[in-house]
């Protein structure tokens, strides 16, 4: 299960994370967001002992998403030790995804 | 040697996929990623706009919902431009069978059915596909296309390559100036499957290395299917008696008992093969064993199984 993270509770839960963290950022209107949520679900579950996984609607959350220069949705940045070590833009498929988070790993 | 092709032996090859490991140019939409990201086929992503950008490609359903000016970026899919590249030299139609199947095969027989067999997965998938044949030099090459009539052509092709029980004159192999030959030829980027049994007349493997790497520098994916037959030409396995043996490129004959050098033999030929691996792994070719006594289904189906799992 992915964590929804907020501008209040990223540091805490992204930037201080022991383990390799990802964040997949979205929004309801996007499209693709939507092939790809799921997918970042299922990672979820299947690396939740190993790896944190988060989603943050940049709607709501607009400060974390400038912070990180986010202007493609769906953006999703990888985490190690609170820095920003690899990023995906757009829709691609699940293999893609896990081979880096795996990387992390 | 039957002279046509066994219709039922590669029709299983219709229900398959081969899909490019990297991006290929093609010209029509297809199953294979493009390098260009483009307005076109599959939504990928959404992109804030740009003050000064063309408008053409804003999302205004959503601008009209949400107020927000987003621009729909997407992923251009294309079609696969496949070349078959066949080594016909002399030493392909080894072993030396008066009548060579399918079930048991030539090199040569071996290298057709499953060129074959590419040809017709690829026409399922409407890829474009052309084949190469060299020796001591570029013997024919033909357009891709990804026509019936083109495919057809391609299998008429093939079937002249078994017609021959052995090229009419002893053909020597040139790989290194084949391969680079090719390379020159192929504009854009392309999956290069190479069937050939790496043995030519260079002393030189080095050469041959550079001309599958410049293969690879022009951005085409290359899978090498490396043609033999383990039993007779890894192991040596024979009777224990003389033999003469005949180079069938030079003409140049040997006479001994191979089981006096076998051990040796065994070893020279497992450090080449490792060699060759280890290089294609470097370049990040696709290095594929291919035992004729495998049968071209026994060695095809579980590359191509093993490849579909990686996506």
């Amino acid at each position: 299960m992915a964590l929804q993270l907020t501008d209040a509770t990223f540091e805490e839960l992204v930037i201080k994370s022991e383990k390799p963290v990802i964040v997949d950022f979205w929004a309801v209107w996007c499209g693709p967001c939507r092939i790809v949520g799921p997918v970042v679900e299922e990672i979820g579950e299947e690396f939740s002992d190993t790896a944190v996984v988060g989603k943050l609607d940049v709607d709501h959350n607009p400060e974390v998403a400038r912070k990180y220069g986010i202007r493609n949705i769906p953006t999703i940045l990888f985490f190690k030790n609170g820095e920003v070590v690899d990023k995906q833009v757009g829709a691609v498929p699940k293999q893609v995804l896990v081979s880096k988070l795996e990387a992390l790993l | 040697m039957d002279n046509q092709i066994q219709h039922t032996k590669i029709e299983v090859f219709n229900s398959l996929e081969l899909i490019a490991r990297q991006a290929v140019e093609g010209f029509v939409t297809g199953l294979h990623k493009s390098p260009f990201h483009g307005f076109s086929v599959e939504f990928a992503e959404h992109r804030q706009y740009n003050a000064g950008e063309s408008t053409r490609f804003v999302d205004w359903k959503l601008y009209g919902k949400t107020d927000k000016l987003y621009v729909k970026r997407f992923e251009e899919e294309t079609n696969l431009r496949c070349h078959i590249v066949i080594d016909r030299s002399s030493s392909m139609y080894f072993p030396v069978l008066n009548h060579p199947t399918p079930e048991h095969p030539n090199k040569i027989l071996f290298s057709v059915y499953a060129a074959a067999a590419l040809a017709t997965l690829m026409k399922k998938q409407r890829d474009a596909v052309g084949l190469t044949c060299f020796s001591d030099q570029l013997e024919l090459h033909t357009q891709v296309r990804s026509s019936m009539v083109h495919y057809q052509y391609l299998l008429t092709e093939l079937e002249k390559l078994m017609k021959f029980e052995r090229p009419e004159t002893d053909a020597a192999t040139d790989i290194a100036g084949s391969l680079h030959h090719l390379a020159e030829m192929i504009h854009q980027r392309s999956l290069v499957v190479i069937f050939s049994d790496m043995m030519d007349n260079s002393e030189n493997q080095d050469l041959n290395f550079s001309a599958l790497q410049h293969l690879k520098h022009a951005k085409h994916e290359v899978i090498l299917f490396h043609v033999k037959d383990k039993n007779l030409e890894e192991n040596l396995d024979y009777e224990n008696r003389p033999y003469r043996f005949v180079d069938m490129e030079s003409g140049e004959v040997v006479k001994l008992n191979p089981v006096e050098i076998r051990e040796n033999f065994q070893k020279s030929a497992f450090n080449a093969r490792t060699e060759l691996e280890q290089r294609c792994g470097r370049y990040g070719i696709d290095y594929v064993e291919a035992d004729v006594n495998q049968g071209f289904e026994g060695v095809l189906l579980p590359y191509f199984f093993k490849r579909q799992k990686l996506y």
